[in-house]
């Protein structure tokens, strides 16, 4: 029984340590409805800052504490004012694509300047342990839960009782009400990302200091979890997210005291997917609060889409088509087919989040799908390659509908994190699941695509072969968009109350969209695993699906000819950049900024 | 389906390219062009740290190779290209230097998804794969241009396991791994080992790569009582362990895989990882001619650093490629060819490596039993700690 005492111990421990980041995230959200992608960025930053102080300039702990505050805080009001500030007049999904943006540069930017390595990052307290239960707990465990919980008290003091708070919170529930009020909405942005950054900058030293070790791999994980228990406590709820750590760190450590520690992420992000399920809002806000979420179509941006005459796409396409004739090397139909099967899976996002207007940040988990399917057809039963990757689709469409068809009752945001968990959730069961998957040590061995019988191997007749795959995929979905249904799906994502009272189904069309949507992203991962001839759950991961959501704003939300567009850039552009080696990503971050800012609605616009 | 007549047409003209690149290639071999080695490996994302350390041992190996006169006289470079150790990118990569007629082979990538997935471009380009960090068992099952010098599971887990429980005593184990296809691998054959050995392996408990936080992990291991930690892991994951260990209470003997191997491993895990026992294939104190040559001559480049694992790995990939290519020369074919000739070149993880042409990959591996004391690697005495 003492066992459980040290569990429960363990998991209040570490969801200590989610608290710090889901602070932060909780009030970046509370003020500007902005899951800010960046804050995991930013403690990485100051984690390293942090090192400097330590080890370069051995400042005593307090000082170190104010120093990596204060330059935290000086990248938070750089990354407001240059990064967000131009946005406040854009759609919504653009300063959450900037975040990931900025995220980008900034990871890059320690990674280049530091080196990868990870480094020691020593604890300034004195190492005395009090015994607690079996276990032991240090000074900087109780720093951590004191910086938490006193920073949630000072903020939740400070949004109550001051008059900075009252802007802060009128700007959070109406920013033009509170313009026209007199309130300074900028000053209220400044303010809640410098005391975020300052805290998140804070939390990634005092976590580096407490596993003495800081890397650069650090900010996507503190993202991720903090994400999880910002939602789960109630976005933009500051003593929510303090609570929803902690619950997130007891269920961690429950789920691994069961099953074992390979569980323990599914455990987090089952949670977060039940408690959207049940409530969307989050545990502790009051399910009567306005929805946190523009109810009409203001997510995407508005535009009238590129018109591109019928003659021109065929030419491009009969372009593309007799391109292996000419002398270019394998490189070039390599790269390409990368971009045909990042535009499949663009097809289906563009549909799913562009027509649609549930923008999903799991779309991987198709692929992965599709791609485990198709190996395992071909693999154990002998299916012919060529079926294999149409039943790889087919169970995409159908598996990929049923796990999403319990978030269909939430919107914005909220979609986008049940996919990322939904997603997250498919690759630890494929981690797990031994018995068919194979676990870590994968399928190898998958044969090559074939068609009546004849084995496609050679670049060129992969190329042709996934180009018209594509492209019959294209033509469908575009004949898809000009039926009623197409209208349908375009009238929900404007505005689905008003869909409803037409009498339509939510639920009917959405499951429509995902069925195709699957299908397209099933065929590709599917094509991939017989082009790759190797998969385990590494192979389709979370950027991959950051990738694809970046493909679909870059052509154009719902564009069908945007999606292909932006996929041959993504594909090409960082194999442009490959001679800058080290600093394509930086570039590439850098790129994906300046689109975000002049050209939201993407090079072809929204459909 | 007109296709199919295209196709062959395509392939005609494809015979023509491919004759017209083979004679620029027999052009310019005569030229003082140095012979190039393809390199794909991570230099940006989550790996990236390893495609930094594959530097570091590549150009300490070619300033050796070139002072003593390069290969018959010409020099050796390699092209790196950043795959993150993404398939996607990997493949891509693959089809860059099958294409390029200057790259005489290639070497990496470093996760098992990003090279297997290039294996069959390089194999039916004809294009040697090197895969040195590559210890997944079907690795080299892709082809007879997939060669590897990574050691291999079935080899070093025995010695591990020999360690922990004939010399260290340990009689009931409890095993962590990374949960990655080297992890489990290992951890299959480590377990197998041990119960030859007349050991008990209480628990195993996989984590993944991105693991911080490992107390109810180890709250489980406690349950299970057993009298030694086996870790399975990088020096980074290892070292966080260790810590975590100590701080819920653990004082049983911690015994390691050699890839936590690395200065980073003391520095990481501080007074924790003191008495840590690990299997090496090589030390600071190796008074083996190619281990001084290799870590004096690391020290002396990079300001004194202690190489690491990953450093003598790539170190010691180069030297064989250099080994390689002076026997094979700069055809394609010939070199995977002079793989199976090329016999005891000196290195620092097998003393002296040659090929097994079964299975393309090099057995009997170097080992050295160490343990941490005062914060330095050392030989173990035989004392129990």
């Amino acid at each position: 029984m003492s066992s459980w005492l040290d569990h429960t111990i363990n998991g209040l421990i570490v969801g200590n340590v989610y608290a710090l980041v889901a602070v932060g995230l909780a009030l970046i959200f509370g003020v500007s409805r902005l899951i800010n992608f960046a804050q995991g960025s930013i403690y990485l930053v100051g984690a390293y800052i942090g090192w400097i102080a330590v080890v370069q300039l051995h400042t005593p702990l307090p000082l170190t504490i104010i120093v990596v505050a204060v330059a935290a805080a000086i990248v938070g009001l750089i990354i407001e004012r240059f990064g967000l500030r131009p946005l406040q007049n854009s759609v919504r999904i653009a300063p959450l694509l900037a975040t990931i943006g900025i995220s980008f540069v900034l990871d890059q930017l320690v990674m280049l300047i530091f080196s990868p390595n990870p480094r020691a990052l020593p604890s300034q307290l004195p190492d005395v342990r009090f015994q607690v239960g079996g276990g032991t707990i240090g000074p900087l465990d109780l720093l951590i839960a004191g910086v938490g919980l006193t920073s949630a008290l000072l903020l939740f003091v400070f949004l109550r009782y001051t008059k900075l708070g009252w802007a802060v919170r009128a700007t959070a529930q109406d920013r033009d009400a509170a313009m026209q009020m007199g309130v300074d909405v900028n000053r209220v942005n400044q303010a809640v990302f410098g005391i975020a950054a300052a805290l998140g900058g804070v939390s990634g030293m005092l976590v580096g200091m407490y596993y003495n070790q800081i890397d650069t791999a650090m900010s996507l994980q503190a993202t991720l979890k903090g994400v999880v228990a910002e939602v789960v406590g109630g976005a933009g709820n500051v003593p929510g997210a303090v609570i929803g750590s902690l619950l997130l760190g007891l269920v961690e450590s429950y789920g691994v005291a069961v099953l074992g520690t390979s569980y323990r992420n599914l455990f987090a992000f089952l949670l977060l997917v039940v408690v959207l399920v049940v409530r969307p809002n989050g545990l502790f806000v009051s399910a009567r609060q306005a929805p946190p979420e523009p109810l009409t179509g203001t997510f995407i941006a508005p535009s009238r889409p590129v018109n591109i005459p019928r003659w021109a796409l065929l030419v491009a396409v009969a372009g593309f088509a007799i391109l292996p004739l000419f002398p270019v090397s394998f490189y070039v139909l390599q790269t390409l087919i990368n971009a045909w099967l990042l535009g499949m899976l663009g097809l289906s996002l563009t549909l799913v989040a562009g027509t649609m207007g549930q923008v999903s940040l799991g779309h991987a988990a198709l692929l992965a799908i599709g791609a485990y399917t198709s190996a395992l057809l071909s693999l154990v039963l002998a299916v012919p390659a060529g079926l294999a990757v149409i039943g790889g689709g087919l169970m995409s469409a159908a598996l990929g509908t049923l796990l999403i068809s319990p978030s269909f009752r939430l919107r914005g945001h909220y979609v986008s994190i049940a996919t990322l968990a939904i997603g997250e959730i498919v690759a630890l069961v494929i981690l797990n699941w031994e018995s068919v998957t194979r676990g870590p040590i994968g399928i190898s061995g998958i044969p090559p695509l074939a068609l009546f019988g004849y084995d496609l191997i050679s670049p060129t007749s992969v190329y042709w072969f996934s180009l018209a795959v594509m492209v019959v995929l294209a033509l469908l979905q575009g004949r898809l968009l000009t039926s009623h249904l197409g209208r349908s799906f375009r009238a929900i994502r404007d505005d689905d109350i008003a869909a409803r009272a037409y009498g339509l189904s939510l639920n009917r069309y959405k499951s429509i969209a995902f069925i195709f949507g699957g299908f397209a992203a099933g065929v590709s991962g599917g094509i991939a695993a017989h082009l790759y001839s190797y998969i385990n759950h590494e192979t389709f991961n979370t950027q991959q699906s950051i990738l694809a959501l970046t493909v679909v704003i870059l052509g154009g939300l719902g564009n069908v000819v945007g999606a292909i567009v932006g996929s041959v850039a993504l594909v090409g552009l960082p194999e442009v950049f490959r001679i800058a080696a080290e600093y394509r990503i930086l570039i590439y971050g850098i790129v994906l900024l300046l689109l975000v800012r002049f050209r939201p609605q993407g090079l072809l616009g929204t459909v | 389906m007109s296709n199919i007549d295209r196709r062959t047409l395509v392939k005609g003209s494809l015979a023509a390219m491919m004759a017209g690149t083979a004679f620029s290639r027999a052009a310019l071999a005569q030229s003082a062009e140095p012979i190039l080695l393809g390199v794909s490996g991570p230099l940006t994302g989550p790996n990236a740290q390893y495609g930094a350390q594959w530097k570091q041992g590549f150009d300490l190996a070619l300033d050796e190779i070139h002072a003593a006169g390069g290969i018959n006289g010409r020099k050796l470079a390699y092209q790196f290209e950043d795959s993150q150790s993404d398939p996607r990118q990997s493949v891509a990569i693959a089809q860059k230097f099958v294409s390029d007629p200057r790259i005489v082979m290639e070497l990496g990538d470093f996760s098992s998804p990003a090279s297997m997935a290039a294996s069959p471009i390089y194999q039916r380009g004809g294009l040697v794969q090197f895969g040195f960090t590559n210890s997944h068992p079907d690795f080299t099952k892709g082809g007879d241009f997939m060669w590897s010098t990574s050691v291999s599971q079935a080899d070093e887990q025995p010695l591990l396991a020999s360690y922990a429980v004939r010399r260290l005593g340990l009689k009931k184990l409890a095993v962590l791994h990374l949960n990655t296809d080297w992890g489990r691998t290992s951890r299959d054959h480590f377990v197998k080992a041990a119960k030859e050995y007349g050991a008990e392996v209480a628990i195993t408990e996989g984590y993944i790569a991105e693991e911080r936080d490992f107390r109810s992990t180890l709250v489980r291991v406690r349950d299970a009582s057993p009298d030694g930690l086996i870790l399975i892991s990088y020096y980074s994951d290892g070292a966080l362990i260790a810590r975590q260990a100590r701080q819920v209470g653990l004082k049983q003997t911690i015994c390691a895989a050699s890839s936590v191997y690395s200065p980073k491993f003391i520095e990481l895990g501080g007074e924790a990882v003191e008495d840590v026992h690990l299997g090496t294939r090589y030390f600071p104190q190796d008074p083996r001619p190619e281990v001084r040559k290799f870590i004096d001559g690391f020290k002396a480049k990079y300001n004194g650093q202690e190489p690491d694992a990953f450093n003598a790995y790539s170190y010691d990939a180069m030297n064989m490629a250099a080994a390689v290519v002076k026997i094979g020369g700069t055809d394609r074919r010939a070199i995977r060819d002079a793989f199976a000739k090329v016999k005891d070149v000196s290195s620092v993880i097998f003393g002296q490596a040659t090929f097994d042409v079964e299975s393309r990959r090099v057995k009997g591996a170097m080992n050295a039993e160490l343990v941490v004391r005062k914060g330095q690697f050392a030989l173990w005495d035989g004392k129990p700690t």
